[in-house]
């Protein structure tokens, strides 16, 4: 894989870094009634293969006529081949991106972002918390982990979601705990169905069900809706984590995703190129995050 | 770095000469309107005039361009069109705003648009006259050392030129029968005197070097909330701006097709567009907020970054903004914490 | 796939919004080869009243006759698109909007004279009587901007206007700015579009493409003030084009300054 990572460089070097890759769709099917999942591959194969990312970083995704925007990336680099985007209906061009059926292209450019210090956070136990769309990219992060199991220590996956129906990947993760080497707590914060088997109530009721962690050996990785990080970061900061450990993904508005185009700047940071994974000590440093509450600005 | 001699009257037919290479661009002046545009020769422009409207920075990334040309079949990069341009006349303030703009947009992932056109542009810089809005000395600006490929400081009597690049050498190569390397002690007095001339010639008085503290301390100021309160969000700031780089980018398509192209136009952090994501979440939804992160940009996050202001001194600002908004009050109304008039 | 089919209509204001569209010469043909033209009083005598897909309304709406007819469009059109500033802002005829007071001016100027026509009221903005799906302001339109919005709307895609003001433009063009010599300017409060053709010509924005998303009113108006300018004649300028936007923004002008007077 390292070597790949040097002939994408080299692309980056000689090539128009705007320049869109064509990817066909191969499947796609929704997760809950506004998200679906698609999974991709180049039309020239060789692109796939040079598609080397790290869990947490993005890709812009384009249609032509409706522009690009910023898509984190589902899948796991440790299985290549596939690119695979949680894409939720939220403006123009994802309403387009919802009208594509499998076999059609979309542009794609990337990976983009710093993503997930996995180096630094190999042989450390890594806990986990999504929150609803927060699923997208800790996904990445998790398959990565679990693909690469010797090399990290305790695994444990928080996921909460408003209602079962609403739990993005909900069969993929029950299926996970069944596995022995992960702890996998789903929670859903009102049960529409009646047939919820897991727990019910906000996220951080999942802390309690934890087994004690070893703190000062621990990476958080955070990602959720506004309201979720308050809470979560609470309880991650009164568990004794330490704060340059606790890492949390933002979104802003991109229009290059290559620190060009100004949007994404958070005083010198520009999210597409010092983030989007930044960590809590950061967040603490960003007086603009600070002045709105932590909260504001980081979303799923 | 090489410096020649030549003579004031010799000027324009070096000029004449250089056309050559390509279009001969400089400053003129229509009224009040003074801008860089196309020429003839020196005759068109006004080498007095102080500042253009819009920095040459239009030449390296244009208002609106086209990026890529697309069908159903992918994205085809539109670049080889820019013609080659000698652009004479550049300020050093300018300069030194450029040399910015090439850290952003040269460096990590180059922007092949940007690219293009540095490479087409010959960059042929000339002392100025500076005005009561210019404060090249606050930002170390006032002087250029690198950047350019020829530079020509008027010294009354004849020009010194520096030359500061292959290219511009070549230019000089040209008509070399126009320049000297005959300097002597008075030359070097009158260069000396025209330093200090210059920066004589600043009125203003900000000092930029307190201001990441400044900046920290007073961020939740009610100062702001005062500015923002004139602030008009017009986006004029940062269109002067020799060192404001942000876009947008908008898809166009051919009616009943499905062709277009990817067209690229100048954006400003001073609109509520900005920072707003799909979904109708705004990060930055009030003026004041805005305001904060371009001046923070300029002032704070960059001089903590590169140990120097993002502002390069132009006076820009100071003479477009409406309702008098610009690096000068915005500073002084955070050191005195009081909004002057 | 087949052609969509698109109706334009006129109600209250000049048509020089539909002369603009005869006047695209070089792109007529493309759009004509593009659309299927179900309606067109300006340019096309056998008019049918069927489904639409599009719609295009040019003029403000100030008779019941036309507020019938606007009714019977929008339920026959999936897409209404209000085109020209009269159709979205209400135009100069919209400007005493926010004054009220129009019974006295109609009988100020019909007398007791028994009109058997249609019955009149105020000017108002299509959008004040049915859902408009997009707005194309103008007076009259920017070729430019109406054809990448048309060939963005027949293709049921969403366009992009610019959501900044005229100044950005003007600054596009290198224009000194008109406020700063002391003369009015709408430049601030205008939306873009228009490609700054006034103040390129160096005279002021009279703000004919109605208000921008995002204006400083109570901001300009105070600058207007300052520069000497009566608060009478500032109050005329702004509402002469931006009609129910403006008319809006000033009566919460008017709060806020009670608010800070009380």
């Amino acid at each position: 894989m390292k070597k790949l990572r040097v002939i994408l460089d080299e692309r980056e070097v000689d090539g128009n870094p705007f320049q869109p890759d064509m990817w066909r769709i191969v499947r796609r099917y929704p997760l809950t009634n506004d998200v679906n999942f698609y999974q991709a591959r180049a039309v020239d194969v060789d692109r796939t293969l040079l598609m080397d990312y790290l869990p947490g970083q993005f890709v812009m995704g384009s249609v032509s006529g409706d522009g690009e925007a910023p898509f984190c990336i589902s899948s796991t680099p440790s299985r290549p081949g596939l690119l695979e985007l949680c894409i939720r209906k939220m403006g123009t061009l994802t309403e387009t991106v919802f009208s594509l059926k499998e076999n059609q292209t979309i542009g794609i450019r990337g990976p983009y972002g710093n993503g997930f210090p996995i180096d630094k956070m190999e042989g450390k136990d890594i806990l986990i918390i999504a929150g609803g769309m927060g699923a997208a990219p800790l996904r990445s992060l998790l398959l990565y982990a679990l693909d690469n199991r010797d090399k990290f220590g305790k695994i444990t996956y928080l996921h909460g979601a408003r209602t079962p129906g609403e739990m993005l990947f909900r069969e993929e993760f029950m299926q996970l705990k069944e596995r022995d080497d992960l702890a996998c707590l789903l929670s859903v914060d009102e049960d529409d169905t009646g047939a919820w088997t897991e727990k019910i109530g906000v996220v951080t009721k999942l802390f309690d069900e934890m087994e004690p962690i070893d703190a000062a050996n621990t990476y958080a990785a955070v990602c959720g809706p506004p309201v979720m990080y308050k809470f979560v970061i609470q309880r991650l900061v009164g568990l004794n984590i330490p704060k340059h450990q606790i890492l949390m993904t933002l979104e802003r508005r991109m229009k290059c995703g290559i620190g060009k185009c100004g949007h994404c700047a958070i005083e010198y940071l520009y999210t597409c190129m010092d983030g989007p994974v930044f960590t809590y000590w950061d967040v603490l440093h960003m007086k603009e995050l600070i002045g709105k509450g932590v909260s504001d600005n980081v979303i799923a | 770095m090489m410096i020649l001699k030549m003579k004031k009257e010799d000027l324009s037919v070096f000029l004449e000469t250089a056309k050559e290479w390509g279009e001969l661009w400089g400053p003129t002046r229509k009224g009040e309107r003074i801008a860089f545009e196309k020429v003839d020769g020196l005759s068109q422009m006004d080498l007095k005039a102080t500042r253009t409207m819009i920095p040459p920075k239009k030449f390296l990334y244009p208002q609106r361009f086209t990026m890529f040309d697309f069908d159903d079949k992918g994205y085809v990069e539109r670049t080889g069109h820019a013609p080659n341009r000698i652009l004479f006349g550049v300020h050093p303030c300018d300069i030194h705003g450029i040399q910015i703009m090439d850290k952003l947009f040269l460096e990590e992932f180059k922007d092949p648009y940007y690219a293009e056109r540095k490479e087409k542009t010959l960059l042929l810089g000339h002392s100025c006259i500076p005005d009561d809005k210019c404060m090249c000395t606050e930002t170390y600006t006032e002087f250029i050392a690198e950047g350019f490929d020829l530079f020509f400081t008027d010294l009354k009597m004849f020009y010194l030129v520096w030359v500061g690049s292959s290219r511009g050498h070549d230019l000089v190569r040209l008509k070399p029968e126009l320049f000297s390397r005959d300097i002597g002690k008075e030359d070097i007095l009158s260069y000396n005197e025209y330093r200090k001339w210059k920066k004589s010639q600043i009125q203003a008085e900000t000092d930029f070097t307190g201001m990441p503290d400044i900046f920290e301390l007073g961020y939740d100021s009610l100062v702001w909330d005062e500015l923002a309160e004139k602030c008009l969000a017009c986006g004029q700031c940062t269109m002067v701006c020799p060192t404001c780089n942000c876009y947008n980018v908008v898809d166009e398509v051919e009616l009943g097709t499905v062709d277009g192209t990817r067209d690229r136009f100048w954006d400003s952090c001073m609109f509520r567009e900005y920072s707003l994501v799909a979904g109708g979440h705004n990060f930055r939804d009030k003026r004041v907020d805005r305001l904060k992160l371009w001046y923070t940009h300029k002032l704070q996050a960059y001089i903590g970054e590169f140990g120097e202001p993002s502002c390069v001194g132009c006076g820009r600002c100071v003479a477009t903004c409406p309702v008098d908004i610009n690096v000068v009050t915005v500073t002084e109304a955070l050191r005195e914490q009081e909004v002057g008039r | 796939m087949s052609s969509p089919k698109v109706g334009i209509y006129g109600f209250t204001g000049c048509a020089g919004d539909q002369l603009m569209i005869l006047n695209c010469e070089d792109r007529l043909v493309d759009i004509i080869g593009a659309v299927d033209i179900h309606s067109f009083a300006m340019a096309k005598s056998d008019n049918q009243n069927k489904e639409l897909d599009v719609a295009f309304v040019e003029g403000s709406i100030s008779t019941e006759e036309q507020l019938e007819h606007l009714k019977d469009i929008r339920s026959r059109a999936k897409v209404v698109v209000a085109i020209g500033t009269c159709a979205c802002w209400g135009g100069p005829q919209a400007m005493k909007l926010e004054e009220g007071g129009f019974e006295d001016r109609y009988g100020g100027v019909y007398g007791d004279a028994n009109i058997t026509v249609t019955k009149a009221f105020e000017a108002q903005p299509v959008d004040a009587f049915v859902e408009v799906d997009m707005k194309i302001p103008g007076c009259p339109i920017d070729k430019t901007e109406f054809l990448s919005a048309v060939s963005k709307v027949v293709a049921g895609r969403h366009p992009y206007f610019y959501k900044f003001p005229v100044c950005t433009e003007c600054k596009w063009k290198e224009n000194p700015c008109i406020l700063n010599e002391g003369k009015f300017c709408a430049g601030p409060l205008t939306k873009a579009g228009c490609g700054a053709v006034c103040p390129s010509h160096n005279i002021p924005c009279v703000g004919c493409w109605g208000p921008t998303d995002d204006l400083n009113l109570s901001g300009e108006y105070k600058l207007l003030v300052e520069k000497g300018y009566d608060t009478d004649e500032i109050m005329r300028k702004f509402k002469k084009f931006g009609g129910a936007g403006i008319a809006k923004l000033i009566k919460s002008m008017k709060d806020e300054q009670r608010g800070v007077s009380e």
